[in-house]
This record gives structure tokens, C-alpha cells and sequence, in this order.
């Protein structure tokens, strides 16, 4: 056994170090990510262009379509290092989630049209899963897609749609067929959002932003070709899609910034109780670490980590959110001139410590992270179902 | 970086495993335990013949040279029979301490306790002196020694222990014979079915000879071995924590409530869930500790507290747990469940609590 890197692998992570602290890492984005401030649509597609333009975005992809064919211990390292340079995470709509299932399921002319545009960022995806009705139980979505000539009529909503506002295309589970188990009947499709008759609504979160939405279908009419795969088969594309999201999904290299900043503010605190809770979430920090490790080291040696993973997301979903509680405790009475949705009321900025206010945003916009992805209550069934056999 | 066990260290555990299906169930143990000795000398010379007796001493004092991780793996096996020989207090912190030391007669003791003819055992804790070990009140002057030790695990079968004392203000590791004049045992059973002993020395007589190592040199050798016997019960602790929910799986599977299975509930499915993901985690942080135990560096203490932090908070409440699903079998003597957690009890009493070593971790 042995914890350390190959030689490779460290000169892999010098070259990524060198990218993010050496120009590669854009200035603008870099200086909003790490004095807390939120970024527009331009800075979230100028550092995508940037990785993009190093020939990194398709981290997870092979060589053929274009990816970068890392190893997973590679793929890891890329994490780690984006997370505690701070970076904003890659959006995943695009490389990570849609891209896959095209090329592992598509045709030609579907890899032809769509993955360099992916590759490149040239067009933003969002992701149409969730409905009103369908949520841990996804599976049972209505979202109606009816066959007319050659092209589907869609009609429906989804909702929780990150980033639907600024996105050019959604990616959409929709009910082809009725009858028969609720899994079969469902088929994987690609929309332009610019198609009439879909209408973006925000949804504004408990952290005062707009970051989800709901999205609506009246008779949106989509060509047949932009369904992927069979009809029918929409249900083994998502799972598909689910599995391959896995890794980085621990964020542990982020964790570690987070705790970093937040051991300089309780060091002037001088509070034993928070002394404790930071060195708790430091252990668990650290317990993850070794997780993630071991399952890599697992999947090198081709073994399957399968539902153990899911481990990466309780855990690492609790400690971001742990994070966030210790950034509030820490601000003491000055959690409560929180602005939220309204703003400070006073064009002046609340006295107290700077990190206060980021500290509550941070904080109320985690509370997500248990939610989605699978709830934390979802991965449990999972474990419980495939690894205790219960 | 490779994080999979060799195929002589697989090979290791499965010997282990199999010694402890056929030659070491819960009624054998009961037995131990209720025995006089609190170890069983049949078991006892099974060990040696074995070679696990001399597994991590270096090749020139007669052993295998085995590293962190075997004797990791050893203890995860005893974890999950509960094996209480005294493996502990004889090799890991009297053995190993020797074999490092420069100790002119450590040949001798090592190998009687290689072919398992020789209990010897570490004197460390002091009342009062809670999990610091580094100032003892035990001391010797004119070249006799007084002081009262305690917890001396199986005290009661020790030839030798090594003292550790002051002796001209420094710290210093002696080895004095159990037969000496002016000494008195009191022994007493341990929460989780070992020995141990109360020792007092009353002017008994050291010689220039028995001085295994002073200053710096004991200090040194005295953190690292209870660093190492940190290590080894916290991989214990892990092999308790795997059964515990692993055994609390089969047992709601066959529990039949309500007319089904009490494990077809979703809020014992979650409980054993919670449970396998704290194995696991406490798994990774024991890889980081065997892996880091022998470095140049205090990241060598660090990892260990981290184990031993993690292992004496949520191997205590998975045992708990363990118990509360096994219902009222969970509370009865006869069931092995209730047994795990008296083990991590006594595990995280054991070289600094969960708190204690938190506040090591983080410092």
C-alpha cells in the first residue's frame, strides 16, 4: 500500500497548479469567487471558455469525442485542485451529464451537432428532470411527448431548473407512453429553449437568488431527431446519466478551502466550543478524503464502487453544510442583518465582520445539497437496498 | 498511490479469520474470560506457532519485520471475534518498545515472547494522570524504586514490566522483574473481559542493567509505542464496528414483528446505514494512520488521534445502536452484541478518550 502520487500524476498536478495560479484561472472570476460575490452569466462563460480553451472541459469524456481520457486518479486531482483554488464548480448540465449520454447513446449526426459545442461552451444546458409532482420518485413525470408527422409535441412542466434563464438548451424526461410500468414510456429529448411555447419562470430561493426555475411546455414542437436513443428508453439514459455524476460529487477539495477560511475567522474568536466543532467537521473532512481515495484506488485497480459512492454524497453534502452552520455561528448577532431577496435597506453595508453576511447566503443556499442529486434519504435506500441487502 | 491490501496480508486476514471461526467462537471466549489466567495457553501457543507472536519484530531480533498494516489487520480480525488474548500488553506495548529500543538484554525477552513462554507488560498510567504519560510520579532514586502504577493490562500474567519513572529528572523506561522484593499486585478485571493490575513499588532495587532507555531517547520511544498500541486498538475498534452492523443486519432480516421482517423498516434500515457509512469512514482514517504511523514527521500522531478520535465517538454510539436494534437480545449477557460495546468502552478509555484526541488532532 501506499498513499502517495506517481511521479505522473504529481506533474499532472503541478500543470493544473500552475494553470489556475499562473493566468490560466481568469482574474475577474477569480477575484468575485474569493471576496464572496455572486457572478454574471458572462464570468460563468468566460472561465468555462478558459478551461475550455486549455483542453480540459472534457475531464470525464475519452479521447475520441475529444476528452481529456483521464484516469480516475487524474479526474481527482483536477477536483481537488479546482476546489481549493476556489474556482466556481464546472457546470455539469453540459460535460457531465447530457454529453455522456449523446455519445454513449446517440447517433452520428446527434455527436456531430452537439458535442463540440459542449466542448467548447458554445451552448449552455440545463436539465429538465424534476416536476411538480415527481420528485424523489422521478420515475413517475408526466411531461407528455406526442409523435405528430416527424416532429413530438411537448407539453408539461419541470421545475427546480438550474440556471434555466440562462440556458440555450434543455435536456428533457419526457412520458412517451402511458400504459405499462411507470419507468418504461419515458424517452430522453434535446429543446432549444428558444422553441415558442416554453416559458421560464424563476423560482427565487431562501437565499434571496434566482438560481432555480420552473419551466413550462405549451405545445412546444420539437423535431423527432433530437430524441436520443430509442423511444422508450429515456429511463436507462437517466440512470446512466445519475452514475456517471459520481466523482467530485464529495467536493472535498472545496471543503478544504472552506475550512481554511473558516479556521482563520474562529482562530480570533477564541471560543472553545467552536474550536471543537471546527476540529469535528476537520476530522470528517479528512475521513472523506481517505473515502474517496480508496473507492479511486478500487476503480484503478477495475473494481466497481458501485452504491458505496453514495457514502461521497451523505457525507459530503453534511460537511458543506456543517461548514456553513460553523460560518454562522461564528458571526454571532451579526447573522441577523442578513439582506436576503431585500437587499441591506441602507445603502451602507452592516458593521460586523465581512464574512457575516456571505456566511447566511452560503449557508441558506446549501441547505440544497441534501436535497438534490438523489436526497440523502434516497442515497440511504440505495445503500440499504444494494450494499446491506436489506 | 495504492490503497488495496497485498496478497500476503490478504492471506494474513484469512488466517486470522479462519483461527477465529474454528478455534475462537463466543462460548470459547466465554470461557476465557471466566476463566483464572483471562487467557487461554493453548490459544496462547497457537499464536506462536503461527508466527503472529513475532510478526512485528525486526528480522535481527527474530521476527518477521511486518509492518502497521498487518498488525492492522490482525486487530480488525480481533476486533471482530472479540479475542481477548493479551496481544496488546505483551507485543505491541512491551515487545515492540523493546525490539526498538537499544536495550542491551532485549534479545532474550523477545524471543520468549516470540515462542509465547513470556507475558510481559507496559506500566504506563498513573491515577490522577489523566492521559499524560510523559511526567510519571513513579520514581527512582538511590536506585530503588517507588511509585504505584495502575491499568497495567494483564498484569496478573507478566514476568517483566517496563516502569516508566523518573530517575535524575528525566523520564525513564525500566524493566523490573514481577517476583521483586517490594512489590504488590492487586489485579482486577477490565469492562471487556481482559485483566489488568494495580502495582506498587516499595524500594525495589534497580540495577544499572535494567535501564532500557532514558531522556529523550524513553520519551521518544514511549510516545511511539503507545502510538502504535493506539493504532492497533483503533483498527480493533474498526473490526467492532463492521460486526456490529454487519450482525444487526442478519439480525433484523431473521426478526419477524408485525408479520414481516423488522429490517423491511425504513427507520432501521437508515439506523444500519448509519452505521455501515461510520465503519467506513472509520476504515479510511485507520488506512491514513497505518499508512502515516511511521513517518519522520508528528503527522504520524496526527492520523492516529484521528482513528482514535473517530472510532471512541461513533464506534460507542454504532455499538449503542447495535444494542437498540437487537432489541432485549441486545441487553442480555448470553449475546455476543451486547459484548461489542462494552469493547469500545473500554477502546475509547484506552490512551486518551475521543475528546482527548480530537484536541491532539486539531492542535
Amino acid at each position: 500500500m501506499d498513499l502517495n502520487f506517481s511521479k505522473e500524476d504529481i506533474q499532472f498536478r503541478d500543470e493544473i497548479r500552475d494553470w489556475l495560479y499562473n493566468g490560466g484561472y481568469p482574474e475577474h472570476v477569480k477575484y468575485k469567487q474569493d471576496n464572496d460575490e455572486p457572478l454574471t452569466r458572462e464570468d460563468m462563460v468566460d472561465f468555462h471558455k478558459a478551461v475550455s480553451a486549455k483542453g480540459w472541459m472534457g475531464y470525464n469524456w475519452p479521447v475520441e469525442y475529444g476528452g481529456t481520457g483521464w484516469s480516475p486518479t487524474q479526474l481527482y486531482i483536477y477536483n481537488q485542485e479546482f476546489g481549493k483554488a476556489g474556482c466556481p464548480p464546472l457546470l455539469a448540465f453540459g460535460v457531465s451529464m447530457v454529453g455522456p449520454v449523446i455519445y454513449t447513446f446517440g447517433n452520428e449526426e446527434q455527436k456531430k451537432r452537439f458535442l463540440p459545442d459542449i466542448l467548447e461552451f458554445n451552448t449552455w444546458w440545463c436539465q429538465g428532470y424534476s416536476e411538480p409532482g415527481s420528485g424523489s420518485d422521478l420515475a413517475s413525470l408526466k411531461t407528455k411527448a406526442v409523435r405528430d408527422g416527424d416532429h413530438y409535441i411537448i407539453n408539461g412542466s419541470k421545475t427546480w431548473t438550474t440556471l434555466a434563464q440562462s440556458a440555450d438548451w434543455i435536456f428533457v424526461l419526457v412520458r412517451t407512453e402511458s400504459t405499462g410500468k411507470k419507468q418504461e414510456g419515458i424517452s430522453f429529448i434535446l429543446v432549444d429553449m428558444k422553441t415558442p411555447g416554453i416559458e421560464v419562470k424563476p423560482i427565487i430561493t431562501i437565499d434571496g437568488e434566482h438560481e432555480v426555475n420552473s419551466v413550462f411546455f405549451t405545445d412546444v414542437k420539437v423535431p423527432a431527431e433530437n430524441i436520443v436513443g430509442e423511444e422508450g428508453k429515456g429511463w436507462t439514459y437517466a440512470k446512466f446519466l445519475l452514475a456517471h455524476e459520481r466523482f467530485g460529487i464529495a467536493a472535498v477539495g472545496a471543503s478544504m478551502r472552506e475550512l481554511s477560511r473558516l479556521k482563520d475567522v474562529v482562530k480570533e474568536l477564541d471560543s472553545p466550543e467552536l474550536d471543537k466543532k471546527v476540529a469535528e467537521v476537520e476530522l470528517s473532512i479528512s475521513a472523506l478524503e481517505l473515502t474517496e481515495l480508496r473507492l479511486l484506488s478500487a476503480l484503478e485497480n477495475g473494481g466497481n464502487p458501485g452504491a458505496e459512492s453514495s457514502i461521497l454524497k451523505i457525507k459530503g453534502t453534511e460537511i458543506q453544510q456543517r461548514l456553513t452552520e460553523i460560518f454562522v455561528e461564528a458571526a454571532g448577532e451579526y447573522a441577523l442583518m442578513y439582506p436576503g431577496a431585500h437587499g441591506y435597506g441602507s445603502n451602507d453595508k452592516p458593521s460586523g465582520p465581512e464574512f457575516a453576511a456571505a456566511s447566511l447566503s452560503k449557508y441558506l443556499n446549501m441547505r440544497k445539497t441534501s436535497i438534490y442529486g438523489g436526497s440523502n434519504e434516497i442515497q440511504k435506500n440505495i445503500i440499504s437496498k444494494f450494499v446491506l441487502g436489506v | 498511490m495504492n490503497l488495496n491490501y497485498s496478497e500476503e496480508q490478504t492471506m494474513l486476514r484469512e488466517q486470522i479469520q479462519k483461527f477465529c471461526e474454528s478455534e475462537y467462537d463466543f462460548y470459547k471466549r466465554e470461557d476465557v474470560v471466566k476463566s483464572d489466567k483471562d487467557f487461554d495457553e493453548n490459544v496462547w501457543s497457537l499464536f506462536a506457532e503461527q508466527g503472529w507472536l513475532s510478526m512485528p519484530f525486526s528480522e535481527e531480533s527474530g521476527g518477521f519485520g511486518f509492518g502497521p498494516v498487518e498488525l492492522s489487520v490482525l486487530f480488525e480480525e480481533f476486533g471482530k471475534a472479540l479475542v481477548i488474548e493479551p496481544y496488546l500488553a505483551t507485543v505491541v506495548l512491551s515487545g515492540t518498545l523493546l525490539d526498538k529500543s537499544n536495550f542491551s538484554g532485549k534479545t532474550d525477552i523477545i524471543e520468549a515472547i516470540c515462542t509465547g513462554s513470556m507475558h510481559v507488560s507496559l506500566a504506563y498510567a498513573e491515577a490522577a494522570k489523566s492521559y499524560d504519560y510523559s511526567s510519571p510520579s513513579c520514581e527512582v532514586s538511590d536506585m530503588k524504586l517507588n511509585g504505584t502504577k495502575t491499568l497495567v493490562l494483564n498484569g496478573s500474567n507478566a514476568a517483566k514490566v517496563i516502569v516508566t519513572c523518573m530517575h535524575n529528572n528525566e523520564l525513564t523506561l525500566v524493566l523490573v522483574d514481577t517476583k521483586s522484593d517490594g512489590i504488590s499486585q492487586n489485579n482486577f478485571s477490565t469492562i471487556d473481559g481482559q485483566s489488568c493490575s494495580e502495582i506498587t513499588f516499595e524500594n525495589v532495587a534497580i540495577s544499572e542493567d535494567s535501564i532500557i532507555a532514558t531522556g529523550e531517547e524513553a520519551s521518544l520511544l514511549l510516545a511511539d509505542t503507545l502510538n502504535l498500541a493506539t493504532l492497533c486498538v483503533g483498527a480493533e475498534a474498526v473490526g467492532c464496528m463492521t460486526s456490529c452492523y454487519l450482525k444487526t443486519v442478519e439480525y433484523t432480516k431473521g426478526r419477524d414483528q408485525f408479520d414481516q421482517p423488522i429490517s423491511n423498516f425504513q427507520v432501521l434500515q437508515h439506523r444500519m446505514v448509519d452505521m455501515f457509512i461510520e465503519s467506513e469512514l472509520a476504515k479510511s482514517l485507520l488506512f491514513k494512520a497505518m499508512l502515516e504511523v511511521d513517518a519522520d514527521s508528528d503527522e504520524k500522531y496526527k492520523h492516529v488521534s484521528a482513528l482514535k478520535a473517530h472510532v471512541g465517538k461513533s464506534g460507542k454510539i454504532s455499538a449503542q445502536d447495535a444494542v437498540q436494534l437487537h432489541g432485549g437480545m441486545g441487553v442480555s449477557e448470553e449475546m455476543m452484541i451486547g459484548h461489542y460495546l462494552k469493547k469500545m468502552i473500554s477502546i475509547d478509555a484506552l490512551f486518551g478518550n475521543a475528546d482527548h484526541h480530537l484536541g491532539l488532532f486539531s492542535s
